[in-house]
This record gives structure tokens, sequence and C-alpha cells, in this order.
């Protein structure tokens, strides 16, 4: 019984924490230099563990279920011919053991990322790249994301990969959202939605329990485009103000009835069950590793003084 | 003009005739077993018995299979035998788990095979003299000096799935029936006697293997995806040519279709050796290597490993022969062995 009451708990948690992280607040979009909160203080009042008991007295621990948006490449991708629980743990295993060497922020489609690689070809053997997060995909060690930026009016995208050894660091330096999951209409865009300076410092937060929403409008550039925008539902563009007949298209191709296909949506997801079971393995060894970072900038910073 | 798309078949663009037209009569695939073989899944229907009789029968199959203890090297009579180049030690039967994508110390990724050793055991070993003796035996060494065969199962499971004639094989070893069975051949150095555990501890770090293993099975499928051809343009005015073979013969030259002419069919399903994957990490807590390379089949299907038959590439010291034990005072073995080409997760990061 309590074990199912721990069940409802992850799941209307999962729906809680979904509204609460596209809460749309306005005002914590402007940046100010407010003292310090680590994220990780924020995180533990934020992201309690929620320790239910079972009938026998044990404490049954169970992962956050933001755990799900924090870290989604820990879930396997749910094509059931490839799928194989025992290479799905050791996969786990492994990117845990990647983590414990390297901090792998938690990031989102529009957040804008610092990454450091080891790079033979450069001057001082590193290459630093920052860009807006404008997609973020796969599943296990090959997880990745996509970084976009413009050089010397000069439109960059690269795309790296989370678990590569060759990665020294990953740093966000604007932990935000935006109103799509992939955010590919940027090359479209005018190119001042995609700069971004490359000394660009890392901005605190005001308020570190809820990931801001921006709810940016781009301004696209006058056609022809890569993609057909107006079929594809955006909600963070301008209106495209493209004649009638573009619209008319869009409403034939459309397919209003894939929202009401369950099983697609079984298919392209992993059960609830599964997550928690999955979340729960892993949890105690990503708390671990945040208490010994955050241990380690404390010590750094006493140093300091 | 027919353009050859997959690499493999690059090497064939000059046909040799003769060659094709005697391979093509050759059946490459069939839906039954040998006729040697003993009929082995149960082919009863669900008999009504009762609960009590039901029970009962699950207590005889307790009683008849009762848990051994783990085998250890001393209990098993073995022979301390020499290992020499020309030793043929055992395979072992592993499933095709998936791919992982690990990094060389260069930054370099590389693909890997995990394949998960099963809970092999050795049923019986047939010396030479009676191998040669058999269909395949005989075939095999026709004109050559003939090996032994170790006959190799994996993967325990309910004797009430299969059939009394398929149990009474694994009678004299006293084990559960296992769903999948293998012959290696061997030489007589490297033979086991039965009820011998063969885990991943068998292989060697950086050693090259073959794997056995039948390929993905695509069905019936078309010309373009099954040999690769071209097909026709998808517009301008063609009229029901995309997808199709076009002309099957030139009308003069011997005036009929040559054999082997490459059209629809069954594709897929076919006994393919992967040879000289190198194994680069072995955890022995879980059974499980990994292999440099892909292996043929689907995930989740059932593979065969050797040592590797490329001359080039064979043993050069002495492995684990005839197979591998664990160390007699206790002392557990390293749990996950990496080869010194490849980037270990926990270990810092790589700077170039």
């Amino acid at each position: 019984m309590l074990r199912r009451a721990f069940l409802q708990t992850f799941r209307q948690g999962l729906a809680q924490s979904f509204f609460k992280r596209y809460a749309v607040s306005l005002t914590e979009t402007t940046v100010t230099h407010q003292p310090i909160e680590t994220s990780d203080e924020a995180g533990e009042k934020s992201v309690p563990t929620q320790k239910t008991g079972d009938e026998s007295g044990n404490t049954v621990v169970v992962a956050p279920p933001e755990f799900r948006f924090i870290y989604p490449e820990f879930l396997p991708d749910p094509a059931m011919e490839r799928r194989n629980r025992l290479r799905e743990k050791l996969e786990r295993m492994d990117m845990l053991q990647r983590r414990s060497v390297i901090e792998i922020p938690e990031f989102y489609t529009g957040s804008i990322m610092a990454v450091t690689v080891a790079d033979a070809n450069s001057p001082n053997k590193f290459a630093k790249f920052v860009g807006i997060c404008i997609q973020r995909g796969g599943s296990g060690l090959r997880a990745w994301f996509i970084l976009r930026n413009v050089v010397d009016k000069q439109g960059v995208e690269i795309l790296y990969e989370m678990y590569c050894p060759l990665i020294q660091k990953i740093e966000v330096l604007r932990l935000e959202r935006r109103l799509d999951e992939s955010l590919l209409y940027l090359r479209d865009a005018l190119p001042e939605y995609s700069t971004f300076p490359m000394d660009m410092e890392p901005e605190r937060r005001l308020n570190n329990s809820v990931v801001p929403i921006n709810p940016l409008k781009v301004k696209l550039r006058p056609r022809p485009w890569l993609e057909r925008w107006e079929r594809q539902n955006l909600q963070g563009v301008e209106d495209l103000n493209l004649p009638q007949r573009f619209y008319d298209r869009a409403e034939k191709v459309a397919k209003p009835w894939e929202k009401y296909d369950l099983m697609l949506h079984y298919r392209k997801t992993i059960p609830a069950e599964e997550q928690e079971k999955i979340f729960a393995e892993v949890h105690s060894q990503l708390q671990q590793q945040e208490l010994k970072r955050k241990l380690r900038r404390r010590r750094g910073s006493d140093n300091e003084y | 003009m027919v353009f050859h798309k997959r690499r493999w078949l690059v090497r064939r663009l000059f046909f040799n005739h003769e060659q094709i037209r005697t391979m093509s009569r050759v059946k490459r695939r069939t839906t039954h077993p040998p006729y040697w073989h003993v009929l082995k899944n149960n082919q009863r229907t669900d008999e009504k018995i009762s609960s009590d009789n039901l029970r009962f029968v699950q207590e005889v199959i307790q009683d008849k299979y009762k848990n051994k203890s783990p085998i250890k090297g001393s209990d098993l009579d073995i022979e301390k035998t020499e290992w020499d180049p020309k030793t043929k030690r055992s395979g072992v039967i592993a499933r095709n788990i998936g791919v992982q994508h690990m990094w060389e110390k260069d930054g370099k990724k590389v693909i890997c095979t995990v394949l998960h050793v099963l809970d092999n055991h050795v049923i019986r070993y047939v010396p030479p003299e009676e191998y040669a003796k058999s269909v395949i035996g005989a075939k095999m060494f026709k004109n050559r000096k003939p090996l032994g065969c170790l006959v190799v199962g994996a993967e325990a499971s309910n004797p009430e799935r299969f059939t009394r004639q398929y149990c009474s094989l694994f009678d004299e070893v006293g084990l559960l029936p296992k769903k999948r069975l293998a012959r290696f051949i061997v030489t007589p150095n490297a033979a086991l006697p039965p009820c011998t555990p063969l885990t991943a501890g068998h292989f060697v770090i950086g050693q090259a293997v073959d794997v056995y293993g039948k390929t993905i099975d695509y069905g019936f499928q078309g010309v373009v995806k099954r040999w690769g051809f071209k097909g026709g343009p998808a517009s301008h005015g063609t009229t029901k040519f995309h997808r199709r073979g076009g002309t099957i013969g030139t009308g003069r030259d011997k005036a009929r279709v040559w054999p082997g002419q490459k059209m629809p069919g069954h594709m897929g399903s076919e006994r393919r050796f992967n040879r000289g994957l190198k194994i680069v990490r072995i955890n022995m807590k879980y059974n499980i290597i990994y292999v440099k390379g892909t292996v043929p089949g689907p995930t989740n299907s059932i593979v065969q490993i050797f040592d590797t038959a490329l001359p080039r590439r064979k043993f050069t010291e002495a492995p684990p022969h005839p197979t591998y034990f664990p160390p007699e005072d206790g002392t557990l073995p390293q749990e996950d062995i990496w080869d010194s080409s490849l980037h270990v997760f926990g270990s810092p990061s790589i700077s170039v």
C-alpha cells in the first residue's frame, strides 16, 4: 500500500515538477549580482529525497522526480529491439564513473554554455567554445548536445558528446529554458539571436529552485529557410507573415491525431516504474558526487581567505 | 550496370560466373535442425494436471538437479597439458547484448560490442577418432588429421520446456538442460572434463577473436536493399519503375537467365564470422567481454566466440590453458580489466 502511495507521489511529483519548471517568470530573466547562493544548497532545499517506509520499516529511497529533466541521458533508448537491462546498467556505471571526474551540470536547450576541449591543434592545447544549446539528444554514453554561436559573422555549431574524455570542462553560463525543445530555427533567425561573447562570465541566478523560461520570440530572416517552420508549431518565433497558402498546406499536412495516439507515446518513452528504478539506482552516487564537489568548493573558498 | 554500395561487395565487381552458378545452388538456410538431432522443444499442449501432481513434478525436478557447489580447478581431474601454438582451445557461447561507445587514449571514439558470456558448461568431450566417424566430422577431416570436439551448453532452463530425449543429453553431467548447445573443435590437449564452467576469463585482454553469428533476418527483400541496385528515377514521368531490377539478361549470350541472377528474395539469417575482433575490456563480475567492432546478428542474439583463426593475430604467449579457473587461494580476480589502449572512465580527462 505504501509502495503504491509513493509511486503516486513520484508520478504526481513528475506532473508538479513539470509545471513548476515551466513557470514563466518574467522578473527572473533580469540578471543582478546577488550574494552567492550555491546551486547545491538550493538544490538540497528544492530537491529533497523522498524517503518513505514500507511495511517492514525499511526506508526505500526514491530519487526526486526532477531527475528526469536534469539527467535525461540516464534513461535508455526506448526502442524495444535494442534494449537490454544488463548492458544499460553497465553503461550507467560507466557514466557515473565519468561524472565522478568531471562535473556535467544541469542544462536545457536555450542555456548558454562554455565547453573546454583538449585540442592538439590549439596553441595552448585547449579550445574553449561558448554557445547556446540548440538541441540535445542521445542516451547513455552517446548523449550529445549542440552549441551554436556566431563568430566573425559566421554561424558555427559544434556537437559535443557529453561523456567524451577529451572534454575538460562544461560550464553553464546562463541556465534557462526557451519556449521550444529544439532551437534549430536560430539558423534561419537574425544573427543577433545566436551571438554570444566568447569571454562571457557565468551569471548568478536569483532563484535557484526554478529554472526560468525565456519567453523570447525570435525574428526570422526572409525566406528561403532551411525547414518549413510554419509546419512545426514553434512557440519561440515571431509571426512568420507568410501567405495564407502556406498555412493551408500546413493544415492539410498536419497529423492532429498523433496527440491521441497512446501507443505512439508509450513506444517513445520509458514507463514511469522503470524510470523510478533507474534513478533510484543512480541517485545515491550522484548525491555523493554533488556533496564532494560542494565540499571541494567550500574548501577552495576557505583557502582564499 | 549494377553499383554495389555495400563494402563487402566491392571485391566482386568482376563476376566469376562459374562460382556464382555453383554457389547459387547451395542451400543456405533451413528452418529445421539436422536429422541426427533429437527433438528439442516440448510438443505437448498444456495438460490439465492437478496442483498436487504439479508440485510432485517440481519436487522430482528439484531432486534430480540438486544444487551443485561451484567447481574448483582441483576438483576436476584435468591432466596437466602444455600449451603449444598449434593448440585449438574451446570457444564460448555468449549473447550479444548491444553496443557501447568507448574512447581510446588519444580521444578517438571506438564502437565496442558488449558480449555477455552465459553460464557455459562443458557437456561432453568427443575424442578425435569417434568424431571423425560422425557426419560433420567425416566431411571436415576427410584428408586431414582428426581433432576432438567439445560439446558446450549455455543458458540453463526449466526441464519442463524440453522433451525427455533432449534432457537425457544432460543426464550424464547432471546439469539442468541448456537452451543452446554448440560444438567447438579442439585439439586433444585442450580437452575439458564434463561440467567444467567456461567464463569470460577464458579470454585474454588484447587477443583477437572470431565471432560467429546468424545475421539479422530482413525477410523477403527487394533488389534495392538486397543487392544494392539503384532502381529507377523517382520522378520525371517514370511509370512503375522505382525499385525494380530492370533487365535480367542480354537475350543473346546463352539465351537464358544465368543461375545466380540477382533477384528479390530472402535476405539475412545467414551464418557469418567476423574475424580478428580485438577484446578491449573484460568484466569478470558480470562475465562480460567488450569487443572492438561489430558482431553478426541483432541485439540479444546468441553468438559463439573463438580464438582467432587469422594467422598473424594468433597467440604468441600461452593463454589460460585449457581454460580459466579462479585462483585456489580464494583471492578474487580483478573485476574490470581494461586494454592499455582504452581510456578508463574513472581516470582524469585526456589532455593531448
